[in-house]
């Protein structure tokens, strides 16, 4: 299986900005490695005490690759993550996503540079209120060269991908906490992005509704092809993901293989 | 930008009744806006229209009650540069009830063609009848006259009653609302006093005002009724000059209601921006640069700014269409309407307003951290 682009969505191609032709320079660039953080330091100030989020830290992700980073609350989880999705900047060190250097970036190429190859999904879905299920997922397309009957068909066959085609006139007030969060996986794929950043996106949902979403997410990435980073507290989602990137008070403490036939749990590997 | 349209539109329909209610307050401000600086921007037309004028008004130093001696007429007429001089008696009068007055004065009738540039119709049969009167427009259309019509002006300065028929309109008076009629009419019936409470003297060029203007009171310095001369524009100005503190005042009262209206923009604007902040943060991870979330947040602004701004303008400009069919109790001011310039104006200051209460907050959320803004959402 290919791309979301290869099934359902004509791809017009390097001008519209999205799908295969980034897609594909990404992975060419990038090779086999996703994401690459070296010695990535990332530290706050809050009022006059300095707070160190990340210490240090240096790890690969995989292209094509779904990956849950885990740790306690205060671990650093969601920092990383902010870093890879180019939302937040390190203190020092780099990040490495495909071939780009985006700690180098300024705010401007940075914007641009999500538009192209990131798709954000986060705990609360963060669905704008006043539009439909369609506009929120043709926001993102709004960034592109993309007319109008090419969007239309982008946003169907995203909203399609994750079962709510039905749903497309819904307003978020009228769909269910597990309704929403799709939505908002449809608006995180549907510019085809090389990278889908998700932080905690079964945090706010019953067991139900979260075994869905990780399905839903181990079939995007497994039909797709898309990386996935996650952030996580839920211990099921262990069993949907390729690897397992532990972190604590900052500090990454190494990686276990993650997936269905992870039990008995392969021992954690040190960090380097 | 067309893309972004249907965003932008959603976002200002998001709470209905604060963009209504932001709008109509921006609108009754730049009404009253509109109004008060039409004040003097029309007082500033007056005069400029008349600042060509070849007439001169020349009146009694002891002021508007007492007249001058219908004799001083010929001595007018030989001065150089003269063309025409005309008697203007004040005649006052009701029509119908206390509250239907208008100006009405009399004039010689061989000398109407005076005031030609007033738009004149009838002036033939003014000539021929010694009871035709001349009626502006504005008055026709509030008492619902015709040419034709016989009317009757009961007088209050004087003790006569004049019986008058309209043979013709003024379209473009100094006034809306007056009425001409003859003074050979009136000398007949207030037993031939001989008198004129001004003179109207057209000179044979604009330049040579000042001049003659002087001529005349030069002549009849020292004697028992003394002239003021001053050109029309200078009468009209006379006129105006009583008024000019309250233009003043109008002016200074119409900048204080747009700096409150800009500052209660300028609140609603950022409590707006800052309830949309978490949207805002997310727009900007999905790739929205700071440019374009800057331009969509002041563009909604701006709507709703120019939107008011209409509002008003068109307020403002329906309301004095509607007195200056109605209403002749302002005097010189009742001709009062909105100019084209501002409106423009009105309209300009609606923008800047837009411009100016959005792009601070807007700026500084377009700016904001990202990820401080969706922890503090969160």
């Amino acid at each position: 299986m290919g791309r979301l682009a290869d099934k359902n969505i004509p791809i017009t191609g390097g001008n519209s900005g999205i799908g295969l032709a980034a897609a594909q320079a990404f992975a060419s660039e990038g090779a086999r490695v996703a994401v690459k953080l070296e010695h990535v330091t990332r530290t706050y100030r809050r009022d006059a005490f300095e707070v160190r989020a990340l210490d240090d830290v240096s790890l690969t992700i995989p292209t094509r690759g779904f990956v849950a980073i885990m740790g306690p609350s205060g671990s650093g989880k969601t920092t990383l993550l902010n870093l890879v999705a180019g939302i937040d900047h390190a203190t020092s060190g780099s990040v490495v996503v495909g071939a780009e250097d985006i700690t180098t970036m300024n705010e401007r190429a940075l914007a641009a540079w999500r538009a192209r190859h990131i798709g954000l999904v986060f705990q609360f879905y963060n669905l704008l209120p006043v539009l439909t299920a369609f506009e929120n997922v043709e926001l993102p397309l709004l960034l592109t060269h993309l007319r109008k009957p090419e969007r239309k068909t982008h946003v169907a066959s995203a909203l399609q991908a994750v079962g709510l085609a039905d749903r497309m006139d819904h307003y978020p007030r009228q769909l269910s906490g597990g309704q929403e969060q799709r939505v908002a996986i449809a608006r995180a794929i549907v510019t085809d992005p090389t990278i889908l950043v998700a932080d905690e996106p079964t945090g706010d949902l019953d067991a139900k509704a979260a075994e869905d979403i990780l399905l839903l997410l181990t079939e995007l990435n497994r039909q797709f092809h898309t990386t996935i980073v996650m952030v996580t507290h839920d211990p099921r989602a262990e069993r949907f993901v390729d690897t397992v990137y532990r972190l604590d008070k900052g500090v990454f403490i190494g990686s276990e293989k993650g997936g269905m036939s992870a039990t008995p749990r392969v021992p954690l590997q040190p960090a380097e | 930008m067309t893309k972004f349209t249907r965003l932008l539109f959603k976002n200002l329909l998001r709470s209905k009744r604060r963009t209504v209610l932001t709008i109509l307050s921006i609108g009754v401000s730049l009404f009253i806006f509109a109004v008060l600086v039409s004040l003097p921007t029309f007082a500033n037309q007056m005069l400029a229209d008349t600042a060509s004028s070849v007439r001169i008004v020349s009146r009694t130093k002891m002021g508007f009650a007492y007249p001058l001696p219908e004799a001083y007429k010929v001595k007018l007429a030989t001065l150089p540069h003269v063309v025409a001089v005309a008697g203007l008696v004040i005649y006052g009068g009701i029509y119908h009830e206390a509250s239907d007055q208008f100006p009405s004065v009399a004039t010689d009738a061989e000398e109407i063609d005076m005031w030609s540039d007033w738009g004149l119709t009838g002036v033939d049969h003014f000539k021929q009848i010694k009871t035709a009167c001349l009626v502006a427009e504005g008055t026709m259309r509030r008492f619902n006259l015709h040419v034709g019509q016989q009317i009757q002006l009961r007088g209050t300065v004087y003790p006569f009653n004049v019986t008058l028929t309209i043979v013709g309109t003024i379209a473009k008076g100094p006034v809306p609302s007056f009425l001409i009629f003859r003074r050979d009419y009136f000398e007949e019936a207030a037993g031939r006093p001989g008198i004129a409470h001004e003179f109207w003297v057209q000179v044979d060029d604009s330049r040579v005002v000042p001049e003659v203007c002087a001529a005349i009171d030069n002549q009849f310095a020292n004697s028992s009724a003394e002239t003021r001369s001053a050109s029309e524009a200078a009468a009209v100005g006379s006129i105006l000059g009583r008024y000019r503190i309250f233009m003043t005042l109008a002016e200074c009262l119409g900048l204080v209601a747009v700096v409150a209206i800009g500052l209660v923009a300028a609140n609603t604007a950022a409590m707006s921006i800052r309830e949309r902040r978490g949207e805002i943060a997310v727009m900007r991870s999905l790739g929205f640069s700071s440019g374009v979330i800057l331009s969509l947040l002041v563009g909604e602004s701006l709507i709703i700014a120019l939107s008011g701004g209409a509002i008003g303008c068109g307020v403002a400009f329906g309301l004095f269409k509607v007195f200056a069919l109605n209403a002749d109790a302002l005097g010189p001011f009742v001709s009062l309407h909105v100019p084209p310039f501002v409106l423009a104006e009105t309209l300009g200051v609606a923008a800047l307003i837009g411009l100016v209460s959005a792009y601070v907050p807007a700026r500084a959320a377009a700016r904001r951290s990202i990820v401080e803004t969706l922890r503090l959402v969160d």
